[in-house]
């Protein structure tokens, strides 16, 4: 009954996003229906399900935590942290990123960034950090420094077919007011980086937040760049450290 | 085997170095490929602006949709939704910021451009060359603009570019 009235709802969705412009950019009173249904109902929950049990047939949490180097009972306060530098890794790396060491520490296939047991398995591994606080350390040590240099550059840099940058947009001068219909958000007080990975409504799927980044990309003709790189994982550390303090809630859900 | 052995000592010893498994591409290519222009100077071609109302109806056009995928009406005479090589044909989506006679959903990042014949031409505060400039290249006027770029980064051709300065400076 329940998946009946969730997959109903996203018929309704599907058609709507069919209707025009206007319609598809602002939150009709339907989809605000909607959304509070979801709310009670995520579709990512079940995301995050799977994504434990692909990660538990991978690895135990406890040879996790020892490639991290952190005990297990800190390992969600650990995860609160992330992008972060690792010493296994030699570099900052996301969470995706952990997980694919954790695959090569237990000689397991490493899955691609792109991948879907990726998303669950990261949606699952920052799910163990529901209601912490972000924590991002931007000034812990040099490779930290660097990368929220690197990716405040990229999110300042205009680019592209249109020559717009993320800042085009998200600056904060402009918050709140209408792209179209559609009003820009706060990365920061909107807990961008406590809420992804997160279902959305207009693309019936859960995504993290550098596909959501890339997602933007594509709407505004910038290339996209690719998951894993410096840029990105600079990108994510300074969108990240806007969202400092706020409440970590895996799965979120977007419009 | 001698690697598999090694491998399990540095796994036994906690001190694992995992860093070749991680997926890392290198975006800098594409970031290069992707740069855009230092902003530029143009000087309005002779005869740009027209009343003729085929040039009206591609400005108006090129300033209500976003792309030839998105838009719903069919193309005026001069335009094409979609392009030889199978994409879709890119145009301003400048109604995403302004709001002008008729818009549908407008946003309001950017002025209201509604009259502006009447408000900012006939009073002689601005000029069609300001406004071709501010659509080729608004950064020329304003170094911190969060408008568009349109032709320093050749989305835009001059004869597009005069299209949509002649529509924003008509009589509606
Ligand atoms: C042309 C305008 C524009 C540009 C350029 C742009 N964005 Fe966005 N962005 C938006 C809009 C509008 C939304 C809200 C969409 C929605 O709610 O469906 C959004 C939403 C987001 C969100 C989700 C916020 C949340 O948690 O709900 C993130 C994260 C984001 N953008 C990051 C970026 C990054 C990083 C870049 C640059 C690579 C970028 N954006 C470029 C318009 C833009
Ligand atoms: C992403 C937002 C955005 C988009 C898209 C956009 N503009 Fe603008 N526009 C602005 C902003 C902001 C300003 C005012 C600040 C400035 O002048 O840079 C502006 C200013 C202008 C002005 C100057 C008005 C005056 O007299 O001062 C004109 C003309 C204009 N835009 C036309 C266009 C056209 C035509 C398009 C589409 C090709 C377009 N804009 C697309 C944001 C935008």
């Amino acid at each position: 009954m329940r998946n009946l009235s969730i997959s109903a709802a996203l018929i309704c969705l599907a058609l709507l996003s069919n209707a025009n412009a206007e319609e598809k950019m602002s939150m009709s009173d339907a989809d605000k229906a909607m959304y509070a249904e979801m709310l009670e109902n995520n579709p990512a929950d079940m995301d995050v399900a799977e994504g434990e049990q692909l990660f538990s047939g991978m690895t135990t949490l406890d040879a996790y935590s020892k490639m991290l180097g952190v005990k297990e009972k800190d390992l969600p306060a650990y995860i609160s942290g992330f992008p972060r530098y690792v010493d296994a890794a030699k570099k900052v790396v996301t969470l995706s990123q952990t997980i694919q060491m954790a695959a090569a520490d237990a000689g397991k296939t490493v899955p691609k960034l792109e991948s879907k047991e990726m998303l669950k398995m990261t949606a699952y591994v920052k799910s163990l950090a529901n209601g912490k606080k972000t924590s991002i350390d931007v000034k812990a040590n040099a490779q930290m420094k660097e990368m929220m240099k690197l990716g405040q550059e990229v999110f300042e840099e205009r680019r592209g077919g249109r020559g717009l940058s993320c800042n085009s947009c998200h600056s904060p001068d402009i918050i709140g007011q209408r792209l179209r219909m559609q009003p820009l958000p706060d990365l920061g007080v909107n807990r961008a980086a406590g809420t992804w990975p997160a279902y959305r409504m207009t693309k019936s799927e859960t995504t993290l937040l550098d596909k959501r980044f890339q997602q933007c990309m594509d709407n505004a003709l910038l290339a996209k760049i690719p998951l894993g790189s410096r840029e990105m994982v600079g990108l994510e550390v300074y969108v990240t450290n806007k969202t400092k303090g706020n409440e970590i809630q895996i799965p979120g859900l977007k419009r | 085997m001698r690697i598999a052995i090694m491998l399990g000592i540095a796994t036994l010893l906690g001190a694992a170095d995992l860093s070749q498994v991680i997926e890392s591409p290198d975006a800098t290519a594409i970031l290069k490929k992707d740069a855009l222009p230092a902003p530029k100077v143009y000087a309005m071609p002779e005869g740009c602006i027209s009343e003729d109302p085929a040039v009206i109806a591609r400005g108006k056009y090129f300033f209500h949709n976003l792309n030839g995928k998105d838009a719903k009406d069919p193309a005026p005479e001069g335009l094409v939704k979609m392009l030889p090589n199978g994409k879709e044909k890119q145009f301003g989506n400048c109604v995403a910021c302004h709001n002008i006679e008729g818009a549908k959903g407008y946003g309001n990042i950017g002025p209201d451009l509604s009259n502006y014949k009447g408000l900012f031409m006939d009073s002689g505060a601005r000029k069609a060359e300001f406004v071709y400039q501010k659509i080729a290249d608004a950064r020329i006027d304003n170094p911190v603009t969060h408008m568009t770029i349109n032709m320093t980064n050749g989305l835009m051709n001059e004869r597009e570019v005069c299209d949509l300065t002649s529509y924003i400076v008509s009589k509606k």
